[in-house]
């Protein structure tokens, strides 16, 4: 058990690499890793076994592309809610990607009867963008020095994919990922980040890390790679604190590098200050930028990479931002094609200025909707833990209008948001103005408090049904 | 599988660029169904641990994209702003109307493409909670509203600033626009023609994404007080004939 975690983070690491081909196999032979590492991993875990699944059946290269093409500078420092951190506890669980075996269900690879397989179909990018965030953590440095010695080993034990095309895809993946490093590698010198800490993390692993050979020369030049690597990944976020192990805070624990900056215009307008006084986007230098912003928190990485989507705004304006709309809008063809005129053109553009107008107005609206939803159903909750606390009798069988079987706790509201959900919804019907939503919920809404009864009689029926569920 | 079908319509409509961001919503329905058949009383714990693992690493991929965009946009933002001052102080009128139609053209895509941002995030909660809200049907967990409350917070779905600069360039589009002829009533009327000849593109991503909010919002089996009421559009046929569907999916 020990050793299916540690091998499949290991793997996941490789696939970062862009070199990992196997799947599923899980050679017995690494137990090294600290559970530390393993919490903290635990996460990159499945999705980037995935990738991996997914690196093995397609384009092993691919990973390389979507990290490296995005820009440069990884600075992150948004906080993400650190609620979303749950305990995690590792779990053996594999996904497989599609085989051409498909199997979904237990691997004969891997072994542990608990292995859940599920065939994920999400397309790779997608994956690899979300996997590319999760191997970015404080032992970023760390991670390369297993997945050599996975190299090693998993031609010699892995079982499912072919292996012989992605040897050599390992290999040639590996270098090219090396050559690609060597623009960062620069910059990798003036990194804020703690090196200490990442040589020692280093250390440590290697010699914990009784595995086959790891090649001390290629070791350390990994990573290397793989720091510069982790600066790539533009989408290395708070990954960390979304399923890092409880307890971590998002933002002071994790490395400078790995958050990610939430802009805001106001931001955005010292950051273009800045850079007009250092002479224009083109002779501005980040590290002069970062100077003259003195906005805290804010890293090198954040300026330079923002620095290059501003450059490619302004001096590739038909071509970047709008290259897609450029291409697709057919309204300028239409003009260049002299079918119509300037009035006609403005006119659908109006058109669909409308359109999208409109569907703002529907977004808004139903983001409304859903955030009142989720409160009533807070405020629920939060009153029928009060009644449940001082353990009151329940009465089973209140008769509530509540149509929906007891069992489904978090769908079987009491009374009142029914009630008032439904004059809403009679409401809507009726007029067809979706604006009256809004009014009328807010309106509606109010006899929750004032009617304390409906909400008590409701709250008696949902602790029965809790308590069933609590019992199982 | 009604929104899973109706997903993936959306994002087949998508911008391109885009349709890898969206929330992987079957595989996480089959991970549910998995984890409810298969699962001893032993697994429980860690199968949950394994959803909500998925489930944040969703998120945050919601979340890099979302603030990716949002970073764009206010670059861009920005940028037309600039251009717009430019061009009012421009004397020469020959530059200035060629650079005007642009800037029009630019911003009304602009405001698209943001429009459509919201509505990426829109949608994924709706899936996001909609398979919470299966899995605790299913395994009989109390996942959801905990985990939705956190959601809630998360940057990809916090799109005030988004629709702030959604509503400065309704503004600013005042100002660049010739005051405007025609009705509120007739606009959506007229100019059949110009977009038929439309191809993929922001407007008909728009398009679809009304009417695939419409779908959604009609009543389903599962219709609960949880549920968003539904959605009624007064001129919704007008709305069908302006939406032109793929032929071929475009890879």
């Amino acid at each position: 058990m020990e050793a299916k975690p540690a091998l499949s983070v290991q793997r996941s690491r490789a696939s970062q690499l862009g070199a990992f081909g196997t799947s599923g196999a899980v050679p017995p032979s690494f137990p090294f890793l600290p559970t530390s590492v393993e919490g903290t991993y635990a996460k990159c875990s499945d999705a980037l076994r995935v990738s991996l699944e997914r690196e093995s059946m397609q384009h092993p290269s691919s990973v390389v592309s979507p990290s490296s093409s995005s820009s440069g500078a990884v600075g992150h420092i948004f906080a993400s809610s650190s609620g979303i951190s749950t305990d995690l506890q590792f779990s053996s669980q594999q996904l497989e990607g599609k085989h051409p075996r498909q199997s979904p269900f237990i691997s004969q690879s891997t072994n542990s009867g608990e292995s859940v397989i599920l065939p994920y179909s999400i397309g790779s990018k997608a994956l690899q963008s979300s996997t590319s965030s999760h191997c970015n953590n404080q032992n970023n440095g760390s991670w390369c020095t297993d997945s050599l010695p996975e190299f090693l080993d998993f031609p010699a034990t892995a079982q499912s994919c072919p292996l012989d095309g992605s040897d050599s895809g390992i290999v040639s993946i590996q270098s090219e990922d090396l050559s690609k490093q060597n623009d960062w590698q620069d910059w990798a010198d003036q990194i804020i980040i703690d090196n200490d800490d990442l040589t020692s993390d280093l250390n440590d692993l290697l010699a914990g890390a009784n595995v086959a050979e790891p090649e001390p020369k290629v070791l350390i030049q990994m990573s290397k790679d793989s720091i510069n690597y982790s600066m790539l990944q533009p989408h290395a976020s708070q990954q960390l604190s979304a399923c890092a192990t409880a307890g971590q805070s998002p933002s002071s624990n994790t490395a400078p590098a790995k958050q990610r900056m939430r802009w805001t215009p106001e931001l955005h307008e010292a950051f273009v200050e800045a850079v007009n006084k250092l002479g224009g986007s083109e002779r501005a230098t980040p590290k002069g930028v970062l100077k003259l912003m003195k906005v805290e928190g804010l890293t090198i990485y954040h300026v330079k990479s923002h620095l290059q989507k501003y450059r490619t705004a302004r001096y590739k304006p038909e071509s970047e931002e709008e290259s897609s709309e450029k291409k697709l809008t057919s309204i300028e063809e239409l003009s260049s094609l002299d079918l119509k005129t300037g009035i006609e053109i403005t006119e659908a553009l109006r058109l669909q200025m409308e359109v999208q107008k409109r569907l703002h107005e529907q977004l808004e609206i139903q983001r409304n909707l859903q955030l009142r939803i989720e409160e009533q159903g807070r405020y629920l909750q939060m009153m029928f833990e009060k009644q449940y606390k001082p353990g009151t009798d329940l009465i089973k069988g209140v008769s509530s209008t509540n149509e929906y079987p007891s069992n489904e706790l978090t769908d079987a509201p009491p009374n009142s948001p029914p009630q008032e959900i439904s004059t809403l919804e009679a409401n809507n019907s009726k007029g067809g103005d979706s604006t009256n939503l809004a009014t009328t919920y807010s309106e509606t809404s109010r006899p929750v408090a004032g009617n304390p009864k409906a909400n008590d009689a409701g709250m008696v029926e949902s602790p029965s049904s809790k308590r069933t569920k609590v019992d199982e | 599988m009604k929104f899973g079908k109706r997903l993936k319509q959306q994002i087949e409509q998508s911008l391109p660029g885009w349709r890898d961001y969206f929330l992987s919503y079957k595989d996480l329905k089959k991970l549910v169904r998995l984890i409810s058949s298969a699962s001893p009383p032993l697994e429980c714990g860690k199968a949950e641990a394994e959803f909500v693992c998925l489930l944040n690493d969703e998120i945050d991929k919601f979340n890099s994209f979302f603030m990716e965009q949002e970073e764009d946009f206010i670059i861009h933002h920005k940028e037309l702003q600039q251009r717009i001052e430019k061009v009012m102080e421009n004397g020469s009128e020959k530059d200035y109307k060629e650079e005007l139609a642009k800037i029009r053209k630019d911003i009304v895509n602009f405001h698209g493409e943001m429009v459509l941002l919201m509505n990426y995030s829109n949608i994924n909660y709706t899936g996001l909670a909609k398979i919470l809200k299966k899995y605790d049907k299913r395994t009989g967990g109390v996942l959801r509203l905990p985990f939705i409350q956190k959601v809630l917070e998360q940057p990809f779905f916090t799109t005030d600033l988004i629709s702030k600069l959604i509503k400065e360039c309704e503004n600013t589009l005042d100002s660049v626009f010739p005051p405007s002829v025609s009705s509120d009533a007739g606009t959506l009327r007229g100019e059949k023609e110009a977009l038929a000849l439309a191809g993929e593109g922001i407007f008909q991503n728009t398009v679809a994404a009304l009417l695939t909010m419409q779908e959604m919002r009609r009543g389903s089996s599962t219709h609960s007080h949880f549920s968003l009421p539904p959605l009624k559009f007064p001129d919704s046929d007008i709305l069908h004939t302006l939406q032109i569907l793929p032929p071929i999916q475009i890879p």
